[in-house]
């Protein structure tokens, strides 16, 4: 445990020093509230490059909140995973490749210790960024369509965060594989991917998956019912989550830690 | 003599080489001993096995007295040839952090983090980024990470041989120093070094070890010493003169000097000095010189 606090401790300063606590936020805010307000201005916008031709009917539809959060999801759900999984494609690769690793584990360093720290400090940087993202969409939202009641907002946050602690579990099982952090970006996304094509072609008999996360979240947020399938998809992440963290340690501990 | 650590039958594969070949051999405790070997000869995979960083595909490392499946890490301080610090971190941060993974309470890394740096000498820079620190400081640093927890093993790859003169001699007393306080296993490829601090040889070659010992007793074994003669003219008339004496096998001229490797130097010495007397040779030098390590080296190497 003391191991575990000192090792984490160490991730978070070096996070902190590498500016990693400012941009990780700063761009997932941007993403989040991007697509929202762009929305909202976009009459102006259009009438700022010189409007719709003469004649041209446009009706705008009516933008819910929650359609507008679903914009902010959409976003983080693409170029926000994009970004978690570039900070954390080095976090065990790249010190196993550097030497670093080879310092620490000389120490009497328990080995889930080590690969717990690196997947708490992780999940503690993207989970910050994503609530405080998602804090700022919510404002946003509230200002410029209408406030989602916060009990539902928080709701929302919860089961959709479950998605990204899932995708840095992927990640730190990658790391744990590979010692290249390209391939560790690669076969995240690639099985972020398949994950989600697969949940999108079979989607009845999948419903339970992972990627339906958001989908069902969402539709909570439109109807107001926890559905079985909710609870369901997010049972299945933590599962997946614990299983992946325990395999990880399990490969890391058979592995050798020098070239 | 106590041994802290023994190996037996200690082989590495990789996929498409075997870079150690079983190899036999103990360290006795409080010595300091070199693991001397050309480049390639499986020195820094040893060390990395005894650290706990490889596995071996075959034998058996024992730390005295503990079992073979307990964590021996805690008892080993290693610092590789090229050591990464993580190069944001300050020094004392680095110190601390190495030192409370290893074990040690906040106040215990922090008092010897301070001891540390002052025996090897970066007190002054305990509070900078490591990204600043030369590579002199960065190894001194690497052997003050390696001994935060007081090992009892202390294991160095390569430590001095990318050291500039100043460094190198600052390293070597160190080690001279830590001696005293642990057993010290280091891996060299340059024997001067070897053979300034150190008690005991191991003799690696392709992945096995050709030689072991101590110094005293290695230097015995491959005892040949070579006579110089110089000779003030027709040095080649008393080339063949010497070749004629008894006990004297092979002679050379090299760089004006007659060169004469024996075995039994007294008797050499006196053959060689009657006829000089009898025969008034113009003898200007007379020189013995010992076996080196590095001619030990390369002996053993051949065998």
């Amino acid at each position: 445990m003391r191991q575990w606090q000192t090792l984490v401790k160490k991730e978070l300063l070096g996070n902190f020093r590498d500016r990693k606590w400012i941009w990780v936020p700063i761009v997932l805010i941007l993403l989040a509230v991007m697509d929202p307000v762009s929305n909202y201005y976009l009459p102006q916008i259009l009438d700022a490059v010189g409007g719709l031709p003469d004649g041209a009917i446009y009706e705008m539809p009516q933008v819910t909140g929650i359609d507008a959060i679903t914009m902010s999801i959409s976003q983080l759900s693409s170029l926000g995973i994009l970004i978690f999984v570039l900070i954390s494609m080095g976090t065990i690769a790249g010190e196993r490749k550097s030497g670093i690793a080879e310092l620490i584990l000389v120490k009497p360093v328990s080995y889930t210790a080590y690969i717990m720290s690196k997947w708490t400090a992780l999940l503690a940087l993207v989970l910050v960024s994503y609530i405080v993202s998602m804090l700022f969409a919510w404002y946003y939202i509230g200002m410029l369509y209408e406030f989602i009641p916060i009990g539902d907002f928080l709701l929302l946050l919860f089961f959709y965060g479950l998605w990204f602690i899932l995708v840095v579990t992927l990640s730190i099982f990658y790391n744990t594989v590979f010692r290249s952090p390209g391939l560790v970006a690669f076969s995240t996304i690639a099985t972020i991917i398949v994950l989600s094509v697969v949940t999108s072609m079979f989607g009845q008999k999948l419903n339970y998956s992972p990627s339906n996360l958001s989908n069902h979240a969402l539709h909570y947020l439109q109807t107001g019912d926890i559905s079985g399938a909710l609870i369901g998809s997010a049972v299945t992440t933590i599962s997946i989550c614990a299983l992946l963290l325990v395999w990880s340690i399990y490969i890391f501990q058979t592995k050798e830690h020098a070239s | 003599m106590m041994s802290i650590l023994s190996v037996t039958g200690l082989r590495k594969e990789y996929k498409n080489m075997t870079a150690v070949r079983g190899v036999d051999f103990s360290l006795p405790e409080g010595k300091c001993i070199a693991l001397i070997g050309p480049n390639g000869a499986g020195k820094t995979t040893i060390l990395r096995i005894l650290a706990g960083l490889l596995k071996q595909t075959d034998g058996a490392v024992t730390f005295s007295g503990k079992e073979t499946n307990a964590d021996i890490r805690k008892f080993i301080g290693y610092l590789p040839q090229y050591p990464v610090f993580p190069s944001w971190m300050t020094a004392r941060e680095f110190l601390l952090f190495s030192g409370e993974i290893a074990g040690l309470t906040k106040e215990e890394a922090a008092r010897r983090a301070e001891d540390l740096a002052e025996q090897v000498g970066i007190t002054n820079a305990l509070d900078k980024r490591i990204s600043d620190f030369s590579g002199g400081m960065k190894q001194r640093l690497g052997i003050a990470q390696a001994i935060i927890h007081s090992p009892q093993l202390l294991l160095l790859d390569e430590p001095v041989s990318s050291l500039d003169p100043i460094g190198r001699r600052d390293v070597l007393t160190l080690l001279e120093r830590l001696k005293k306080e642990m057993t010290i296993l280091f891996s060299t490829h340059i024997l001067n070094d070897a053979e300034e601090v150190c008690d005991e040889l191991l003799l690696l070659h392709d992945g096995e070890i050709n030689e072991a010992g101590s110094m005293e007793a290695l230097r015995e074994k491959y005892q040949t010493s070579v006579i110089e003669v110089e000779f003030q003219e027709n040095r080649q008339r008393y080339l063949e003169k010497l070749k004629q004496l008894p006990g004297i096998t092979a002679c050379t001229l090299e760089r004006q000097i007659i060169k004469i490797p024996v075995a039994d130097i007294a008797q050499a010495r006196k053959e060689i000095f009657q006829a000089a007397a009898e025969e008034n040779w113009p003898i200007i030098g007379f020189n013995l010189n010992r076996a080196s390590l590095e001619d030990l080296f390369m002996k053993a190497v051949k065998k």
